[in-house]
């Protein structure tokens, strides 16, 4: 799942996603991505860290908080600046890594997800 | 009073000497000590009624002074003029001085009685005195004193006189004075008690009077025979007490003038009204006085303790004297101390340098603190403002690059077998895009680092840290956050500061510390370079300096030359 208030960035990683072989869901904001998380059970989130509503450390945290049993979704938190200028705050969530927007391809999410070599 | 009459007291005064010098000419007969005494005596009276006219010159106690001088000597110049006439003058008027005394006494300080029942007693006493003397002259026959011819003639003898009726009116004339006494000692205890503030001590030289009244009244009265040496020693002492406490009191009003321009001199600055009130109450005398401000909307007057002050119309015995310049504050002051118009003047005159003194004080601070808000908030403003242009680089060309370089990229992959030419050159845009990408977020991050707003001074102190091309140690950073202003300026500090290790130390190594004091943030950077950097110079460090004081900090720089360069901030923080 995309979550990105950026339409047109969603476009673009959707289709690259779906080539790369990828089923692709959207949302806009923390509280849709939250919300559709329920319903879609992604297993895997690219979550852009500047959303309109709150955090993508924010949502994050929500996604992580799933009911016992259930799986939660790998998080992957993406944003146009680099990793350096969130200092700690990325290793302190539960999310599983940081990738920058520019370097966004179907091979380098891959590598976030278990059992992948 | 008027001056024609102080001049004839003094030259009144003059003769009488003149006359004492006359009286026992040539030089080789010796001065008796009675003479003595009683000239200093009278002209000790005489010197003190132009001590008051000068000092108080609307009050009559100048004149009163005066008066019991000639009382006391005239009547002892007349009985020894050898003329007939005068002896029995001066023999009915002596002892005179003593009702002019209670006179003085009842007038103190103004000069005036206060009401119709002193005016009685002052008069009776008077009458008392003329009448029995009168009366008793009229039995003396001079011969009683074992003189026949060589002494002047009584010339209200009747017939040869009775020894015993001379005895015995002295004694009814010393018990009626008892009595009058008495009464005039009451009422001026009683003036005393009633006194408050300058008037009290205005009256302080006249504590010498009751007992110069009762030794005038005792000593020289006919009920008790004291010998020619108790009274002519005695008395003078006691007499003389008064006029002296009063030059003494005198010279030290005069003083009163200066103590009220040390007393100004010695308030500290920015001290409250009350304090000020205080240094003039204690300078002036007059522990009533009041200092008065008028309230906003007409709501009359309030006094530096908080009580409500009618400067209209003041209390009874109040005065009441304008403050020039002060926005109506007026001195509502003891009424006795119109006395001292000139006193009054030059306190109302140091209220008003104070006040104004302190209306500058108070101006100048406030258009400073104006200054400092001001900057404050021109230096706020420019961090909003470089906030603002780094979020605006990273909603747009940023994000844009971000689309472009991602959009080459499915490209390439799409281009890739078919064209290696096209691939090639889609590859080479890609790259470009990345860099451009790359010199645009380190635009962006020295515009304003987004790392600081993200997650505080830790994070960012270590992205510092981590770019600096020197070997830098972070002792201490607080995890905490700060109010924008202060981590920003923090921020600024170490950057600066690691960007002139970089630049011109030519160090080893550099060490960052950041503290938490209670109300206080301190940052300090150090290294182990050549030294020498002055906050003066031309440097970053002066605009470091100002960026430091914009928060109301302090920026220290020690860098002697050879054993490197220690910059320390030290930042308010609520």
């Amino acid at each position: 799942m995309i979550v990105d208030d950026h339409d047109g960035f969603r476009r673009m990683a959707r289709g690259m996603l779906e080539a790369a072989g990828f089923t692709v869901a959207e949302a806009a904001t923390g509280a849709e991505a939250t919300e559709a998380a329920r319903t879609v059970r992604p297993g895997l989130v690219l979550l852009d860290i500047g959303l309109p509503d709150f955090d993508g450390f924010e949502v994050a945290r929500r996604l992580a908080a799933v009911p016992a049993g259930d799986r939660a979704p790998v998080v992957v938190l993406t944003s146009t600046r680099e990793a350096r200028d969130y200092g700690t705050r990325i290793a302190a969530s539960p999310a599983a890594g940081f990738l920058p927007k520019d370097e966004l391809s179907g091979a380098a999410l891959r590598r976030f997800l278990p059992g992948d070599p | 009073m008027n001056r024609w009459l102080r001049a004839a007291m003094i030259a009144g005064a003059t003769i009488a000497v003149g006359w004492f010098v006359w009286s026992s000419w040539p030089p080789d007969s010796q001065y008796t000590p009675v003479e003595i005494s009683f000239a200093v005596v009278g002209l000790s009276f005489m010197v003190a009624g132009i001590a008051a006219w000068q000092r108080w010159p609307a009050s009559r106690l100048g004149l009163l002074f005066s008066i019991v001088g000639y009382l006391y000597l005239v009547p002892y110049i007349l009985v020894n003029l050898a003329n007939p006439v005068a002896w029995t003058i001066g023999n009915v008027t002596e002892g005179i001085s003593g009702a002019a005394l209670a006179y003085l006494g009842l007038a103190w300080p103004s000069g005036r009685l206060r009401s119709r029942f002193e005016c009685g007693v002052v008069v009776a006493n008077y009458a008392q005195n003329i009448a029995f003397n009168t009366a008793a002259t009229m039995f003396w026959n001079p011969a009683f004193s074992g003189c026949n011819a060589s002494c002047p003639a009584n010339v209200l003898l009747i017939g040869d006189g009775s020894r015993s009726a001379w005895n015995t009116l002295g004694t009814v004339e010393a018990l009626t004075g008892f009595v009058i006494t008495g009464i005039v000692l009451t009422l001026i205890v009683r003036h005393w008690r009633s006194a408050r503030g300058w008037s009290r001590r205005a009256m302080i030289p006249l504590l010498w009077i009751a007992p110069a009244v009762a030794a005038e009244n005792i000593l020289t009265g006919n009920l008790f025979h004291f010998s020619g040496l108790v009274t002519y020693a005695l008395l003078p002492l006691v007499l003389l007490a008064g006029p002296a406490l009063f030059v003494i009191s005198t010279v030290r009003a005069r003083t009163a003038g200066g103590a009220l321009g040390t007393a100004i001199v010695d308030l500290e600055p920015g001290a409250s009204p009350g304090r000020l009130r205080d240094a003039l109450a204690r300078a002036l005398g007059d522990s009533t006085l009041q200092l008065a401000f008028p309230q906003p909307g007409g709501a009359g007057y309030l006094d530096t303790s908080g009580q409500a002050v009618d400067a209209d119309r003041p209390d009874n015995g109040r005065a009441v004297v304008p403050v020039a310049g002060s926005d109506g504050a007026v001195l509502v002051y003891e009424e006795g101390l119109e006395l001292e118009p000139h006193l009054v003047k030059l306190t109302a005159a140091a209220a008003s340098m104070a006040l104004e003194h302190a209306r500058l004080q108070a101006e100048v601070q406030a258009q400073l603190e104006q200054v400092r808000a001001s900057r404050a908030r021109i230096v706020e403003a420019g961090d909003a403002e470089r906030r603002r242009l780094e979020r605006d680089l990273h909603d747009g060309a940023q994000q844009r690059l971000v689309m472009l370089s991602l959009a080459l990229g499915m490209a390439r992959d799409r281009a890739a077998g078919a064209d290696p030419e096209l691939e090639a050159l889609i590859t080479s845009a890609g790259k470009e895009a990345r860099e451009a990408l790359t010199e645009l977020r380190e635009l962006a991050r020295g515009i304003h680092p987004a790392v600081l707003t993200e997650t505080g001074l830790a994070g960012a102190i270590q992205a510092l840290v981590e770019r600096s091309p020197v070997a830098v140690t972070i002792t201490a950073v607080p995890d905490e956050r700060f109010p924008a202003a202060i981590e920003a300026t923090a921020y600024f500090v170490v950057s600066e500061a690691l960007a002139n290790v970089a630049k011109h130390a030519m160090a080893d190594g550099a060490q960052v510390t950041i503290r938490g004091l209670p109300g206080r943030l301190m940052v300090e950077v150090s290294d182990d370079g050549t030294g020498g950097a002055r906050a003066e110079g031309g440097s970053g460090l002066r605009g470091l300096a100002d960026r430091v004081a914009s928060v109301g900090g302090v920026l220290r720089v020690d860098s002697p030359p050879g054993r490197g360069t220690r910059l320390e901030a030290d930042l308010p923080c609520p």
